[in-house]
């Protein structure tokens, strides 16, 4: 605070005082005021007014006022409050100090944060903890909580998706298991879901990334935790919040672009006959010496006016008669339509001294762009708090009640389960989306391939559903007793009710599986979890300096769940044109019974899937203590004991233990003086915690049983019952448990040049030991680990993986044109360095497959996901090039040369390498954010910088022999053309083969698939997946005027926004941010794209 | 007030926690749901459980994953029939990358195919299934001696029977026993000695334990594992052993359900749902649908690992394509003027069976249109076969499958309605024959070769060929298709399909041409009955016996199909290198698994990198 404001303080504390000197006998040396803040001067409840240099201390009540007494006749008293600046007021005893107004902290340091089981001033954590800025999370409109930490905490990697409703990778400090690596989330202190939560409920939202800081959650705390804390209302006036916004989401104008009209298709198909010396011919371009598009694709390969394409003759099946699109369908924007989202939220707030009230309403409408893609979210929160005897009792609830339709693209069994992009670049552009009638149009004339119809897929899949019905919250009690005590009780959980189901039409069009009869299936299940947490806590200070607070606790957790899927087929058909099935029929009891098929199906919880029924409990002890001398030396110290039902008695418990320290160097007094210097502090701590997110709850059984599909066998040749039978199921492994994580942590938080620089720096190593994981056997077991066939092997623990990395956030706060313009720039830095260490015992490597191909392996020495197999060093050039290179299957000239990794001259299997790393080097996000007068300005980028992507998409679209799809441009153009000695077109047979063009990097146009192009994993579809995105830029006005004000508006605000703005990126397909599963990611095999571009209008309302 | 708080809240806040803490560690003991111990099986129904689970494996798939069958099929479809010159792949050669790799006889890359490693691991999880019979038998009580000895006859047999799969698909295939066990930590087994010995010990405890007749007629009865002796010598080339107990079978053996075996007297019997478990079938894999099995990724109880082995597009059935016919075979079913097969080589020369641009007008062998689709020849009721049924004209050649292809009006009977499974069409109850009498004959014919009775095999060759000149057993046009008996309608316009001549060989025709033309014929017919049932490739590993007859063979059969549009046109650098594409590569995977202690204890067969 400048001299002259306290130097002019100083004089009027000295004028009242003179002033009410007299009166000092009577008054008692009390002081009464308010507490505002400066904002809006509403008043500030709980604010902690102290009396400098002594104990006592007294909170603003509900309405802001307090009253304190004096010791003397003067005193100065410091005032505090979550969220504003320390504010010093001298005062006279005996006067009325009036309206105090608080100004909102530019420094966050004094925010009280909530952190394992209790909270903290930011100033004393002494773990690792990001502090999100919930209002710069808010500013993307999403139906995906959990997506909006991209770039908004520091140690944290998000990788999102386009699809309403999908869920993203979370990653908080790198990849920490070969299973579920999401992180616990921790909801008004229950374990609950991120994903679905309602975005405008959220007050704060804390990571906790180390051992020091986590450590207190100990079985549960290996991927971090994040605690979300919910809005509870304030004492005063009741306030309402209106908001609502409405936008358009744009398909990427890009699409498939570069994908081969028919006539181009046609001349690269002929190519890749000639060039094996093969006779060109197609079903439908002919046979002759060049090919011919056709005028129909039925009848296969016709023109107009031949026979079978008269209307009168139509027919499905034998003569359903399609014509060509002869410009090429373009499949993409047949499938990725604008859509409109929407959404509105309304809360209601406030409360007496005795009760606080928070409640709110959500609807979220977020269709996506790809057709028939939908989330539907309806969602409301009732939080409520009462305190009596004094206030020091406390009860209250949270609860939260949601409802939503999401129906996937991707919730279908079998081959028309296709994912809609996927196929899109897979059915070639000559096929239309009707017939002549109107029906769907396929590969059903024959050499077409055989992707079905993207079209087809998403509208016959319009009316089924997807539902989730849940609720969740807890509710507490909290009694202050024997002055310095607090004991909590807390039960909360969660009970959620889901329903899909799914109708599958005969897919009349399709070139295969074109018969099937139509089938129908619905699932039903239920989940529910219970939390029972205690805690018991103790908080004094010693000689004013020694502050020390204990806390101890128990938990029960309970997690249950069952589903039943059922299915029958053979549907009476209500349009025989279509071979259509009016929704109204979808019941099972509409179905053939005898195709009934019933089993517990595996469900996705929370996006993992499990097996149902399932059952599992975790009970646990902790403690924690945190002392500090004077705000400088802080240590801190917790402590859990797990049990879980899912380990055998034996190995069921696991301790959990973390210290921690801090020095707060700027108290020291050699820096007292420092002018720059607000703060800073140096920390560190090391822990241990641990994980079971990745085991199975029936590990330690070795199990027997009877399954439909493994264990049954017509035994007695009836040819439509099968006798009962038994089948080992499962190996167990009593042996297995806990997987534990070491963290050493190092940090340094600094914030200086006048509070308007906040620095956080931190650099971890994170040793994950006893990785839970799926041990593998030899075949002689009768199991196969990569298809999963016999029984299931157990999990063991074994393996290491570490994570070290540095973690860096940096906030600046400005101001110029005399504070009207202020500006907040926040940059947050990730990066992790993952590696395996060590992997079971006699095991070299643990394959990852990629459907039936081996794409990834675990192995010492390399990151979890790092892509494995042939490195293309190039193409054959010629006949004399394939001579003098390692000996290769295939080689021939235009087709890939990989690398001879061991140099033994011969490519064998031996020579596949890790040729990518699909993790990035780093991850930032830059949020700026700009008021001027009553204008906000906010705009958040985010880069991923070094990770590799592998664009499947061109697996498909450059190798036209990989099914007869559709083929790019890039290929039918720039691919490898091969010459004879005398320059003339020529075969693979010609042994003076070279290639026209030695600068070409496509290989050259075939029909047969070798080693030596399409059937070998290699790393030709691999590119760089860096990209920066301008993820949201929003333009707001606020409108302000007493006229509002006496119209109960305390605030209207309009903005405008533009999601996606730009992405720079060198990547060749859609969007490089994919998904993945944590042991393979990075593969874009036609990934629903999250860089759309998306414009919304909205509007903020605050009545009172 | 604060004393009253004293007394009323926190303290019964204390005593519901206290109460709490003492609940809830015991809800740590959570026993699985829906699943047994193995203390629950040890007793005579939970054996015979696991038996019933030993014989699930039989039709080579157990799949929670799906495609998992493709390269593990229990009828050896993809070795036997398309790694020989039975059949093509079908599909393009993209389609089910790794089967090309092995049709094209491939060094480099067979060992990492993941067909290998399905099928190594089906077979071992038949063999570890047939095991636990033994084990929780040893454990249980209230077991009879009788049961007792029925019981492990049946699991030894089973034991026995996909020991002797793997060791022809992979020669060196290590023999697991009951005492090899993941609980016993020993599963690293070494594949360095021959097999056959422990082989032969499981099926000569079968046949001296199993009754003759068993209440269920899936069940291996004494005679189907004498069968499985005879051809387990005869693999061996122990000619006079083989022929002892062939013969037995041949003169004394019944069925499961006690019928004498014999031939039936239509071909098509042995292919036809309603017509299973019949005089010929000595041993089948049992295939039932609509019994409440199939799964999303599964066709439960029916045949899975043949899903793919029907027409294309708009034909029967509709589905994949695969496993087309070879020219070659076609061509192998001509016969000459007096109705007997070209043993001279040169079926395969001149005008080509159903090629329009040089088209066979000649004789042919009737099995032909039971064992492939031709175009313009009815397909059972489906009408007439076509080459638009054909999905990559240029790599599949023009025929279909037939065989496991079931009729049209048998839709939704023989086959899956069980819609939850993608190929619901695809699955089919017709029974995988795993051996039938034909067989039997005419392995006892090539012992009889062998031992110098060569009119013995020439009696046996001539009951086969008598049964195939049956002309009620023929395909008729203008005619219809009668599911239930697997005949066409003879009389009124109704004619043979094609020009049928098939006649037995005359009398004293083996030994007046010879033990070298008595060979030639048992092995051609062999490959005229049993075509297209996974043998092919087998027989002629057998029959090379390190001679080079299988690498002449398959060259040859190269050498010409790369001139038609057959997978070798468009693969036509395919060679099959002998003395090693005999048998197949051990999975890579198995190696790496096995040897990763450091210590070779697995090793690739000779020739394979």
């Amino acid at each position: 605070m400048p001299k002259k404001t306290n130097g002019l303080a100083r004089i009027s504390s000295m004028v009242v005082a003179m002033m009410l000197f007299t009166c000092m006998a009577f008054a008692q040396g009390k002081v009464t005021g308010r507490v505002i803040n400066k904002a809006d001067n509403q008043p500030v409840p709980g604010a902690t007014i102290q009396l400098k240099g002594s104990k006592t201390i007294v909170p603003s009540g509900a309405d802001g006022t307090f009253s304190i007494n004096l010791t003397g006749s003067s005193g100065t008293l410091a005032i505090s409050a979550v969220g504003f600046l320390n504010l010093e007021v001298p005062v006279t005893a005996g006067s009325v100090a009036g309206d105090i107004t608080l100004t909102a902290a530019s420094t966050t340091l004094n925010d009280v944060v909530v952190t394992g089981y209790t909270a903290q001033r930011k100033k004393d954590i002494t773990g690792s903890v990001s502090v999100v800025n919930v209002a710069d999370m808010r500013s993307v409109p999403s139906g995906s909580t959990e997506s909006l930490l991209q770039g908004q905490a520091s140690g944290v990697s998000v990788v999102n998706t386009g699809q309403p409703g999908g869920y993203s990778n979370v990653h908080i400090r790198g990849i920490t298991s070969f299973g579920n690596t999401d992180p616990l989330v921790i909801i008004d202190g229950t374990p609950g879901f991120l994903h679905d939560i309602n975005v405008n409920d959220i007050q704060s939202v804390q990571v906790l990334k180390d051992a020091g800081a986590a450590s207190i959650y100990g079985v549960r705390g290996s991927n971090g935790v994040i605690i979300v804390t919910t809005k509870r209302g304030r004492s005063g006036k009741v306030t309402v919040n209106y908001d609502a916004y409405i936008g358009t989401q744009r398909p990427l104008k890009k699409g498939w672009r570069g994908l081969a009209n028919p006539t181009l298709y046609g001349q690269a198909l002929w190519q890749t006959y000639l060039n094996d010396g093969l006779v060109p011919s197609n079903k439908q371009y002919g046979s002759g010496a060049t090919p011919v598009v056709p005028d129909y694709l039925i009848p296969t390969g016709a023109m107009a006016g031949a026979p079978g394409t008269d209307p009168a003759t139509y027919a499905l099946y034998t003569n359903q008669i399609t014509q060509a699109d002869k410009a090429g369908n373009d499949w993409y924007h047949d499938i990725f339509k604008p859509a409109t989202v929407w959404s509105q939220n309304i809360s209601a707030s406030g409360g007496s001294d005795r009760s606080v009230y928070f409640y709110s309403f959500n609807y979220t409408d977020q269709p996506g762009t790809l057709i028939y893609t939908n989330l539907k979210r309806y969602s409301a929160r009732i939080n409520s708090t009462f305190s009596f005897l004094d206030n020091h009792v406390r009860i209250g609830e949270n609860a939260f009640l949601l409802y939503k339709s999401n129906p996937g693209y991707l919730n279908l069994p079998g081959v028309n389960s296709a994912n809609a992009i996927g196929v899109s670049y897979q059915i070639p552009t000559i096929v239309p989306i009707h017939d002549i009638r109107g029906n769907y149009a396929g590969g059903l004339g024959g050499g077409l391939g055989n992707a079905p119809n993207p079209v087809a897929i998403q509208e016959r899949q319009r009316n089924n559903h997807n539902e989730d019905y849940n609720i969740s919250g807890n509710v507490f009690a909290e009694v202050d007793f024997l002055k310095h005590l607090t004991a909590r009780t807390q039960v909360g959980g969660m009970v959620d009710n889901f329903y899909s189901n799914a109708f599958l039409y005969t897919a009349y069009e399709n070139a295969e599986n074109n018969t099937n009869a139509n089938s129908y299936q619905e699932i039903y299940g239920w989940n529910t979890s219970l939390t029972w947490t205690s805690t018991l806590k103790y908080t004094n200070t010693f000689a004013e300096k020694h502050n020390l607070t204990l806390l101890g606790g128990t938990e029960y957790i309970s997690n249950q769940g069952r589903a039943n899927q059922s299915s029958r087929g053979n549907y009476y058909i209500t349009d025989s044109a279509s071979l259509t099935v009016n929704p109204n029929l979808w019941t099972l009891n509409a179905g053939n019974a005898s195709t009934q098929t019933n089993q517990n199906p595996n469900i996705l919880l929370n996006n993992v899937s499990t097996p149902t029924p399932y059952q599992s409990n975790i009970y646990s002890l902790f403690g924690r203590l945190d002392y500090n001398y004077d705000d400088k030396y802080l240590i801190s110290g917790t402590i859990r004991r797990d049990g879980s039902s899912v380990f055998i008695s034996g190995q069921r418990y696991g301790i959990f233990p973390s210290v921690s320290g801090a020095w707060r160097i700027s108290r020291e007094k050699f820096l007292q003086n420092v002018e720059w210097l607000n703060d800073l502090k140096i920390r560190g701590g090391w822990g241990k915690m641990g994980s079971i997110s990745n085991i199975s709850p029936t590990n330690s059984y070795s199990l027997y049983g009877q399954v439909a599909n493994q264990s049954t066998y017509d035994i007695a040749g009836t040819s439509n019952s099968a006798t009962a039978g038994i089948a080992n199921l499962q190996y167990g492994n009593p042996g297995t448990t806990w997987e534990r994580d070491q963290l050493t942590n190092i940090g340094l938080d600094a914030t200086f040049l006048h509070n308007k620089f906040d620095v956080s720096v931190e650099w971890y190593n994170k040793l994950i030991s006893g990785l839970i994981n799926r041990v593998t056997a030899p075949g002689t077991a009768g199991t196969a680990t990569a298809t999963a066939a016999g029984p299931l092997l157990p999990f063991i623990n074994a393996g290491d993986i570490t994570n070290h990395g540095i973690d860096l956030a940096v906030t600046y706060h400005g101001a110029a044109l005399g504070n009207q313009l202020k500006f907040d720039l926040t940059g947050t830095f990730t990066s992790y360095v993952n590696m395996v260490k060590s992997l079971p015992p006699g095991e070299t490597y643990i394959p990852v497959y990629n459907g039936a191909t081996l794409e990834s392996e675990l192995k010492p020495g390399h990151p979890v996901g790092s892509f494995y197999g042939y490195q293309v060093v190039g193409l054959f050039q010629s006949y004399s090039d394939v001579a003098k290179s390692p000996t290769q299957d295939g080689a021939a000239p235009g087709r890939f040369k990989y690398a001879d990794v061991n140099h033994d001259g011969k490519i064998t299997s031996d020579d596949r390498t890790f040729f990518g790393n699909p993790n990035p080097k780093f991850t930032a996000g830059l949020n700026i954010a700009v008021n001027y007068k009553d204008f906000d300005f906010f705009m958040l980028l985010y880069t991923s910088v070094g990770n590799k992507v592998l664009n499947a998409v061109k697996g498909s679209t450059d190798f036209p022999q990989a099914f007869g799809n559709a083929m790019s441009t890039r290929v039918a153009t720039q691919s490898a053309k091969i010459i004879s000695a005398t320059g003339s077109p020529t075969n693979i047979n010609d042994s003076t083969a070279h290639l026209a063009n030695p600068g070409a990097s496509v290989p050259m146009l075939e029909q047969s698939a070798n080693f030596s192009n399409s059937t070998a994993f290699n790393s030709y579809t691999m590119e760089s997946g860096s990209f920066l995105r301008c993820r949201t830029l929003t333009l707001g006005y606020t409108f302000s005027s007493p006229v509002l004000t006496n119209l109960h508006f305390d605030r209207i605000r309009l903005y405008a926004q533009v999601l996606n703005l730009f992405t720079i990126t060198k990547y060749d397909g859609q969007d490089p941010e994919v998904l993945g599963n944590n042991t393979l990611f990075g593969i874009d095999g036609g990934a629903y794209p999250n860089n759309q571009k998306q414009y919304t209008v909205g509007i903020n309302v605050s009545l009172h | 007030m604060k004393r009253k708080t004293k007394i009323t809240a926190w303290p019964s806040l204390l005593a519901l926690i206290i109460i709490g803490l003492s609940a809830c560690n015991h809800n740590l003991n959570v026993q699985p749901q829906g699943s047994l111990i193995q203390a629950n099986i040890q007793n005579l129904s939970g054996v015979n459980g696991l038996l019933i689970g030993a014989y699930a494996i039989l039709d080579g798939e157990n799949v929670p994953v799906a495609g998992d069958a493709y390269g593990s099929a229990g009828s050896n479809w993809q070795y036997g029939s398309v790694c020989a010159d039975d059949s093509y792949k079908g599909s393009v050669p993209s389609d089910q990358p790794d089967l090309s790799t092995l049709e094209s006889w491939g060094l480099s890359q067979g060992g990492t195919t993941t067909y290998l490693d399905e099928k190594w691991t089906i077979l071992y999880l038949g063999i570890q299934r047939a095991n636990d019979v033994l084990r929780v038998m040893r454990q249980s009580t209230g077991i009879s001696p009788t049961d007792t000895a029925e019981l492990s006859g049946e699991a030894r047999f089973l034991r026995g029977y996909y020991h002797m799969d793997g060791r022809r698909v992979f020669h060196f295939f290590p023999y697991v026993d009951e005492n090899v066990s993941f609980v016993n930590n020993n599963l690293d087994v070494p594949n360095s000695a021959d097999i056959w010995p422990q082989i032969t010990a499981d099926l000569l405890y079968a046949v001296n334990n199993l009754p003759e007749v068993q209440p269920e007629a899936g069940r291996v009865n004494k005679w189907a594992a004498m069968a499985f002796l005879g051809k387990d010598y005869l693999c061996q080339r122990k000619f006079d052993s083989a022929k002892f107990y062939l013969d037995q079978v041949i003169l004394h053996g019944v069925t499961a359900s006690g019928q004498k075996y014999a031939l039936t007297t239509n071909f098509e019997s042995n292919f036809n749902a309603p017509q299973k478990n019949g005089p010929e079938s000595v041993f089948a894999c049992q295939n039932s649908v609509n019994d409440g099995s199939s799964s999303a990724n599964d066709g439960g109880n029916g045949n899975m690992g043949d899903v793919l082995n029907f027409p294309y597009g708009s034909g029967p059935v509709g589905c994949c394509g695969f496993n087309n016919p070879s020219w070659n075979l076609a061509n192998a079913y001509k016969t000459d003027a007096n109705g007997l097969p070209l043993l001279d080589g040169t079926s395969n020369n001149g005008p080509v069976v159903s090629d329009s641009t040089n088209l066979y007008t000649g004789t042919l062998d009737p099995r032909i249109d039971w064992t492939m689709s031709r175009p313009g020849i009815p397909y059972l009721d489906w009408g007439l076969g076509s080459a638009s049924w054909i999905r990559d004209p240029n790599s599949n050649g023009i025929f279909d499958a037939k065989k496991n292809v079931y009729a049209k009006s048998q839709q939704g009977t023989s086959s899956s309605t069980e819609t939850v499974f993608w190929g619901a069409t695809q699955i089919t109850s017709l029974n995988t024959n795993l051996m039938r009498f034909a067989d039997v004959l005419l392995m006892d014919a090539e012992c009889e070769v062998e031992v110098g009775s060569l009119d013995q095999a020439q009696i046996y060759v001539n009951m086969v060929r008598n049964r195939a000149a049956n002309t009620s057993g023929w395909v008729y046009k203008n005619s219809t298709y009668n599911p239930a008996s697997g005949t066409y309608t003879t009389g009124g316009t109704a004619a043979p399909a094609d020009n049928y001549l098939v006649k037995a060989y005359p009398t004293g025709a083996f030994t007046g041409g010879g033990q070298t033309y008595a060979r030639n014929a048992v092995h051609f017919e062999r490959r005229l009955e049993l075509a297209m049932e996974g043998h092919r490739f087998f027989d002629l590993q057998r029959w090379d016996n390190g001679t080079g007859s299988m690498a002449n063979t398959l060259n040859t059969y190269v050498q010409v199909e790369k001139t038609r549009h057959s997978f070798y046109y468009v693969v036509n650098t395919a060679v099959f290198t002998k003395g090693v594409n005999e048998y197949f590569a051990i999975p890579q995977q198995e190696i790496d698994a096995e040897n990763a202690n450091g210590k070779i204890v697995l090793k690739q067969n000779p020739g394979y990198n």
